[in-house]
Formats: structure tokens, C-alpha cells, sequence
């Protein structure tokens, strides 16, 4: 039992409400506290055992994890080469599509008449399926890099138009006013009110578009295979020899990568928007 | 007679929304004139117009008809030479910037109508608000009032020649809008702007202004416009003299009968 503290009962029982007062008293972070990754880490542990079960009964279906982790361990070079390509392509894509993106926004959220013209050639290309795209580009532009920082591009320039340009438009109408009185020229507006009010819009984007765009540069080195370049093609080629443990491991690093970008990204939009989230004092 | 150059002279002001066949007139042939260091009040229904008014004045919407000029010139010319001070509805404070940074911004836009004009230190006029401790803090860390009246400091900091308000006390409990009151006046004793101030509360119009103009709705009219002569300086006290009771009286009486109109 505790001390004197009348334990409170919550939904999710006294275990927790104890811990978390014994963490705040040490002074400990949020995120150290046992109850937020507990049932997280729980979750993974279930997952990872249901998996070596499948695996252990169905070798040809699945891979064991240990086999998976051995091959990462023992082609440690290869694979590296392998992530550095579809990192490149990720973050040339990537930086590409996000200003292009940007931009057209920017052009489209202060000329009316660009987005009325513009936005249904658009809307068509963003709905098509950039796994049809990917082989034309390949077409044109050969087996090289060129098609993949396209495709990746394209993938991250939609979700950053549509958003960019619903958070430049989403503007406070009273804060409008106000540098309308003033006689605030369109720069000054967009410079102190639109550009800093639409990034949450932005971060909200990026959120998005940056795993797709490691999706997408997947998907162009599947169309590109026997370059032997990227985890795709890694993904393909030991897909089609029957092996595997590469196959799952080239998977497991491109699941990796995504999951490097979200949390790049989140660091990066704690810092910038700090004020948006509703707790400015956390600060 | 006021003289030429008065702070705000709307002549024969008319507006209307809406396509033909379905119009509604919002503003039918207002004419009205505050002049400078002149406070007044503009008070009536829903649908009376007092917004609309107050927008055309702040060159936010244009009259069908009509003019407003504001110092003599026309509005468009005002707002170039930064002589209109909005207060709007909500704060509508930039929440990345300090409060300080906040007040500043009137300032470092449309730098070349700086000029001549007395510019106020933001730091001490945000003291003289009651805002001392918060000049460093963002506007997530402060409640309704006190954005409130950083929005107010920041309508005073570049010294426009009037200040227009659209009712922006109605977002605050009752005890924080007689604060916010007075604060006002305190204030706007020692710097003297014709004001134009929209409100739904007939003791807050007849405690700040010096005129009170009602206004009637369908189509949005100038039903009345009543002197206040209560003596200057005023303070909570002043609620409670039979005064002011007398011209509450007055006051609610010609805006029932708007009201009462409306139902017809």
C-alpha cells in the first residue's frame, strides 16, 4: 500500500494512478511511465509470438524472426546499400514533391483562377494509380534513378498541395480584418498570416506523405527490378529465388524507414509548432 | 455642427445582400457622424445592421450607396494611412507570437504610413492594460479577457486617428466585461479616439459612450440616437445612480420598440 494518498480508482484500475503518482514524484517524464508503452510493448510481444508460430509451423509461408535477424546480421552490407538507395530516393523525392507542392499552393491560394484551372488535371493524376505510372516513367526515363525520384516526388506533391492549400486558405477571418484595416499588403498578409497558420496544416500533410513516398519508391524499384538497387528491388529479386528471410528483411528495414521519417518528422513539428497543440505551456 | 474633418461621417449609407428577387436590406440610408474624441454606441436587434455598418466604416465591405468618410478622407485612403483601429468580435491574436510581438504587428505592417504619428511603447502600453505580466507570454496562455484587451492595446499602439469595436466584450462573463469597462475608459480618458462601438448591452452602451445610437431591424435603420449627458469620469459607481437608471429607461424603451416591430 501506498502512503497516506487515498488511492483513486480509475477506469483502468489503481495499478496505474499509483505508478504515475510515484513517476510524477520522482519527477520522471510522461513517457517513461509504465502505463504509456506497457500495453504497447505487450501488443508487439503477442504479435511477435503469434508470428514464430505461424513461421515454426509454416516455414514456406513465413520466415522465423530469429532467421530474419540472422540474415540482416549476416548481409549487414548489403542491406545497408540497399536502405542508402531507397533513402535517396525517399529524400530527393521527398524534398522535391514538398516544395513544388508548396509553391503551387501558394500560387493557387492567392490566384483564384490557377486553382479553378488547375486543380481538376490535378485531382486526375493524383487519383491514378502511381503503380500504372511507374512503368511509363520507366519507359522514358530507363532503369536509373530518374523514374524513382519522379515517382516519389509525385507521391508526396499531392497530399502536400491539398493541405498546404487548405491550411494558406484556413486563415482566422477576424485576424483577416484586422490587416485589411491596416492596409497590409498581400506579402505582409501572407508572409504574418497564411504561411505560419497553415503550417499545422502542413505537418498534418507531411504526416502522410512521407511514408507514402517510401511506398512509392518501392513500388517504382518493383517496376525497375535487376538493378539491384533499394530494398525494393531487394524485395522482388529474393522474393522471386524463394528466399525468404531477405525478402522479410528488406521488408522489416523498409518498415523501418517509414517509421524513422514519422519520428523525424514529429521532433521537427514539436519544435516548429510548438503553439499549435493546444498546450502552449508544455513549451 | 461638426466641423469638416470629423473622425467618422457616414452619409446616406445603404446595403443590401443577396441576388434580385431575394434581397435583403440590410443598411437603408444611414447617416451618422461621430466626432473626434467622440464615444458612441451603436445598439439594436439582431439583423439591425450595427456589424455591417461597422464593417463598411472599417472598409471591410463596400456601401451600395452612400459614403463614409473618416478624418475627411475616404475609408480606402484611412486604412492606407493606418487610421482605422479594428477591435473584432474575437482576439483574433496571432498565437505564435508573444503578446508583445502581438501589439507590435500594427507597426511593422505598412511601414510607409508610420510617418509623423505618436508611437506608443508597446511594452508600456501593455503595462497600462494590466497586461505587464503577460508581455512575454502567447495568447494560449491567456484567458478571454486578457486577449481581449491585448487586442484593444494592440488597436491603440499605432495610434489610428479612430477605433472601431465590434462588441468585443460579448465573449466574457458579466464581472469581466464591467472590468474591461472601465479599463476601457481609464484609458480612453487620456487618449481620446472617436469610437464607434457595437454592443448588445444597453448598460455597457450607456456607460462607455457619450452618444447611443439604436438601430432598427428590416431594413436596418437608425431608429433613435440618445445623448448621455452623465458626467465624465464614470465608475462602477455610476451604474447605480438614478441618472443612469433614468437613461437605461430611455434606452430600453426605444429599443423595444424595435424590437416589438420586428415581430409585426
Amino acid at each position: 500500500m501506498s502512503d497516506t494518498d487515498t488511492i483513486r480508482t480509475t477506469a483502468t484500475g489503481t495499478l496505474l494512478t499509483r505508478e504515475a503518482r510515484a513517476a510524477g514524484r520522482r519527477g520522471a517524464p510522461a513517457w517513461l511511465r509504465p502505463g504509456a508503452w506497457l500495453s504497447t510493448v505487450i501488443t508487439f510481444v503477442i504479435a511477435a509470438i503469434l508470428w514464430q508460430i505461424v513461421a515454426l509451423a509454416n516455414p514456406y509461408v513465413i520466415p522465423a524472426l530469429n532467421d530474419i535477424g540472422a540474415s540482416l546480421v549476416e548481409d549487414a552490407g548489403m542491406y545497408w546499400a540497399n536502405f542508402l538507395t531507397t533513402l535517396l530516393e525517399v529524400v530527393v523525392g521527398a524534398a522535391s514533391g514538398i516544395l513544388a507542392g508548396f509553391l503551387v499552393a501558394v500560387v493557387m491560394a492567392e490566384f483564384r483562377i490557377i486553382e479553378r484551372a488547375v486543380m481538376p488535371l490535378v485531382v486526375i493524376v493524383m487519383v491514378t494509380p502511381i503503380v500504372a505510372i511507374a512503368p511509363a516513367l520507366v519507359v522514358a526515363f530507363g532503369f536509373g534513378m530518374v523514374p524513382k525520384f519522379i515517382v516519389t516526388a509525385l507521391v508526396v506533391f499531392f497530399p502536400m498541395l491539398v493541405n498546404a492549400l487548405a491550411g494558406l486558405r484556413d486563415v482566422d477571418p477576424r485576424a483577416l480584418d484586422v490587416f485589411h484595416t491596416l492596409h497590409a499588403s498581400r506579402w505582409e498578409t501572407f508572409r504574418e498570416l497564411r504561411l505560419p497558420g497553415s503550417l499545422p496544416y502542413v505537418f498534418a500533410g507531411l504526416r502522410i506523405a512521407l511514408p507514402m513516398a517510401v511506398v512509392g519508391a518501392a513500388v517504382a524499384e518493383f517496376v525497375a527490378a535487376g538493378q539491384q538497387a533499394g530494398l525494393g528491388s531487394l524485395v522482388t529479386t529474393s522474393a522471386a529465388q524463394a528466399n525468404l528471410a531477405v525478402t522479410w528483411g528488406a521488408i522489416t528495414l523498409l518498415a523501418l524507414l517509414g517509421v524513422l521519417l514519422i519520428v523525424l518528422l514529429a521532433v521537427v513539428r514539436k519544435r516548429v509548432l510548438w503553439w499549435s497543440d493546444g498546450d502552449v505551456n508544455a513549451r | 455642427m461638426m466641423a469638416a474633418g470629423a473622425g467618422v461621417e457616414v452619409r446616406g449609407v445603404s446595403k443590401s445582400f443577396g441576388v434580385d428577387g431575394k434581397r435583403v436590406t440590410v443598411l437603408d440610408d444611414i447617416s451618422l457622424t461621430i466626432g473626434m474624441g467622440e464615444f458612441v454606441s451603436v445598439i439594436g436587434p439582431s439583423g439591425s445592421g450595427k456589424s455591417t455598418l461597422l464593417k463598411v466604416v472599417a472598409g471591410l465591405l463596400d456601401a451600395d450607396s452612400g459614403s463614409v468618410t473618416i478624418d475627411g478622407e475616404p475609408v480606402r485612403e484611412a486604412s492606407r494611412k493606418k487610421n482605422i483601429g479594428l477591435v473584432p468580435q474575437s482576439p483574433a491574436l496571432l498565437p505564435w507570437k508573444t503578446v508583445l510581438e502581438n501589439v507590435r504587428l500594427p507597426v511593422q505592417i505598412n511601414r510607409a504610413a508610420n510617418g509623423k504619428r505618436q508611437l506608443r511603447d508597446p511594452e508600456e502600453l501593455l503595462r497600462t492594460f494590466g497586461l505587464g505580466h503577460a508581455i512575454h507570454k502567447h495568447p494560449g496562455q491567456l484567458s478571454g479577457g486578457m486577449q481581449q484587451r491585448a487586442a484593444i492595446a494592440r488597436a491603440f499602439a499605432f495610434d489610428p486617428a479612430i477605433m472601431l469595436m465590434d462588441e468585443p466584450f460579448s465573449a466574457l462573463d458579466e464581472m469581466n466585461r464591467d472590468l474591461q469597462r472601465i479599463a476601457l475608459l481609464d484609458f480612453w480618458q487620456s487618449n481620446r479616439k472617436a469610437v464607434m462601438f457595437v454592443t448588445h448591452s444597453v448598460p455597457e452602451a450607456i456607460m462607455l459612450s457619450d452618444r447611443v445610437v439604436v438601430m432598427s431591424a428590416h431594413p436596418g435603420r437608425i431608429a433613435d440616437v440618445i445623448d448621455i449627458d452623465l458626467p465624465r469620469p464614470r465608475d462602477e459607481d455610476a451604474y447605480a445612480t438614478d441618472a443612469f437608471r433614468d437613461i437605461e429607461a430611455i434606452v430600453r424603451r426605444s429599443l423595444r420598440a424595435q424590437m416589438e416591430q420586428v415581430h409585426v
